[in-house]
């Protein structure tokens, strides 16, 4: 049986709480950035890239901890890594996209739990960053998260036409004169730094659904790119909203019931669209 | 013809693709105002030439100059607009109309993140308008008939206002009426506008009726202006082979034959 956490506790009550301003600030501007740089990877057919910079970021939160560093500067360092990793043995046609995602996924989480084993087990601030632990972000964290986010979704703003011209046909966008690999890392870095903020929100395991899901969900609409571009966003930020909401209320995890109702969304989606396709 | 500018020069080119050369001592100039078709048999190498000229693959031997600049050193693509033979092949489910689409043309290496304004819509607006596109404007790309691509691309092309515009076999695969519109918009961007055009082409009537000029390309690459004087036939030969008969009716082009 789920019990309620705050059982005698309004919505207008939540909201003055800091944990919860916390909480719905960071997790918009993850679900914003997250929405947005999905879409994309959708597009470019590389969504799994998520899931394998995610699990080798979880090597970097194990040697950050493991060290006393700050686990996210450890954890941006090696998906950085990871991501330029994967993008190099793909250009260079050393593995395909599939194969090098696995193989770095391999490399970063194996070498967790070696590290792991080393520092004598798993610890609850490991657990966190595995689940996520959106309730529980500090102000410095919430900073470090607007911050970051905020960089991402400038950068998008200014040259997400560029972006699409690449991701759309890329011999095309580098014969216009658009200089698609300078922009193409500094879009993996991006991708990787946005991987890495995630992880505090959600953990390591369903950052893949914040990316991937809101943008699947909007390309089942069949509308133009500004359009899809807008209901991808939209259906983050719902889903994170919402997803706060009831857990905090319900005392479930946060990340689950914030995929849950993207994954709600995502089938609504798909039986109106079929009803209106029928 | 002396004040004619060169916008394409070619000297001694040879290509050759994994090993096989494709492409031998070819020689032509191309002006400005030129309407170029390209044609040869199947793997005779037209798009390997296109692709030469674009910079797109290396050269064996020779030389080739854009707007008067050695290839390796010419950066000046806005000027040149590229027009592949697998444009209207891509996914069908991207989400982009057709207004979106031809816009992404107004992008470029001095425009990095700038916003399109106003005058850049009137000019997408124009392009669509031009290619006959305007009722279809807000429909998903993938919505279109393999005719319309093939003007949505033009019209991406044509946002750019290049000198000049390269086309890969643009009409394989459409039908018949749906084609000869297509030429008919391709004569009045090189007449009215001035732009050059250099396509590739399987069509040799259409070729002959409304182009000045006929690159035939088989290994070996001949030239020759289309003029009632110049026998055309022996040209296309070289190209085809001798058994090659090439039955062509004035009439058919309704005066659009230039003399």
């Amino acid at each position: 049986m789920m019990e309620l956490l705050y059982p005698s506790v309004s919505l207008m009550e939540l909201v003055s709480y800091q944990f919860f301003q916390n909480a719905i600030l960071g997790g918009l501007t993850a679900g914003f950035a997250c929405a947005w740089i999905g879409l994309f990877l959708v597009l470019r057919k590389e969504a799994m890239i998520v899931d394998g910079v995610a699990h080798t970021a979880f090597g970097g939160v194990a040697l950050g901890l493991l060290m006393g560093i700050d686990p996210f500067i450890t954890a941006l360092g090696i998906s950085t890594v990871s991501v330029l990793g994967i993008s190099h043995m793909k250009r260079k046609g050393l593995a395909e996209s599939d194969s090098a995602i696995a193989l770095m996924l391999a490399i970063g989480f194996s070498t967790g739990l070696i590290i792991i084993s080393i520092a004598g087990g798993f610890s609850v601030d490991l657990f966190s960053y595995l689940f996520g632990s959106i309730l529980t972000i500090s102000r410095s964290d919430l900073l470090m998260i607007l911050m970051l986010g905020i960089s991402i979704i400038a950068f998008l703003t200014v040259l997400h036409k560029e972006l699409l011209a690449i991701t759309f046909d890329e011999r095309g966008a580098r014969m216009m004169g658009i200089p698609v690999n300078a922009i193409s890392t500094m879009f993996n870095l991006i991708v990787a730094i946005t991987i890495t903020l995630s992880i505090k929100i959600i953990g390591v395991i369903l950052v893949v659904a914040l990316i991937v899901i809101p943008a699947l969900t909007a390309l089942q609409l069949r509308v133009s790119f500004a359009k899809t571009v807008a209901s991808t966003i939209l259906i983050g930020l719902v889903s994170v909203v919402v997803g706060i909401i009831i857990s905090t209320f319900y005392n479930v995890a946060t990340s689950g019931v914030i995929v849950f109702t993207m994954v709600v969304i995502y089938l609504a989606t798909a039986a109106l669209v079929r009803g209106r396709n029928v | 013809m002396l004040n004619r500018d060169v916008v394409i020069e070619v000297r001694n080119l040879s290509v050759s693709r994994s090993g096989v050369l494709v492409l031998k001592d070819a020689n032509f100039d191309v002006l400005k105002g030129d309407y170029v078709g390209i044609v040869g048999p199947n793997g005779g190498g037209k798009t390997t030439l296109l692709l030469a000229i674009l910079g797109q693959i290396p050269r064996m031997s020779g030389s080739i100059r854009l707007f008067g600049k050695d290839i390796m050193d010419f950066d000046e693509w806005e000027r040149v607009a590229f027009v592949p033979q697998d444009a209207i092949n891509f996914d069908v489910n991207f989400p982009l109309s057709v207004r979106e689409l031809v816009s992404l043309g107004k992008l470029g290496r001095n425009k990095i993140g700038r916003k399109l304004g106003r005058r850049d819509w009137d000019e997408v607006y124009a392009a669509l308008e031009f290619m006959g596109l305007s009722e279809v404007a807000d429909r998903r790309i993938g919505e279109l008939s393999g005719g319309q691509k093939q003007r949505m691309f033009v019209a991406m092309a044509l946002v750019r206002n290049p000198e000049v515009i390269i086309l890969d076999e643009p009409v394989a695969g459409i039908d018949a009426v749906t084609q000869e519109r297509f030429y008919q918009k391709m004569s009045d961007l090189n007449q009215k506008r001035g732009i050059t055009i250099m396509m590739a082409s399987h069509d040799l009537s259409a070729v002959f009726c409304r182009m000045s000029k006929v690159i035939c390309v088989n290994k070996e690459v001949n030239v020759a202006e289309i003029r009632p004087d110049v026998d055309l036939e022996g040209v296309l030969r070289k190209a085809y082979g001798e058994h090659f008969h090439f039955v062509f009716h004035r009439h058919e082009c309704e005066g659009e034959f230039k003399a």
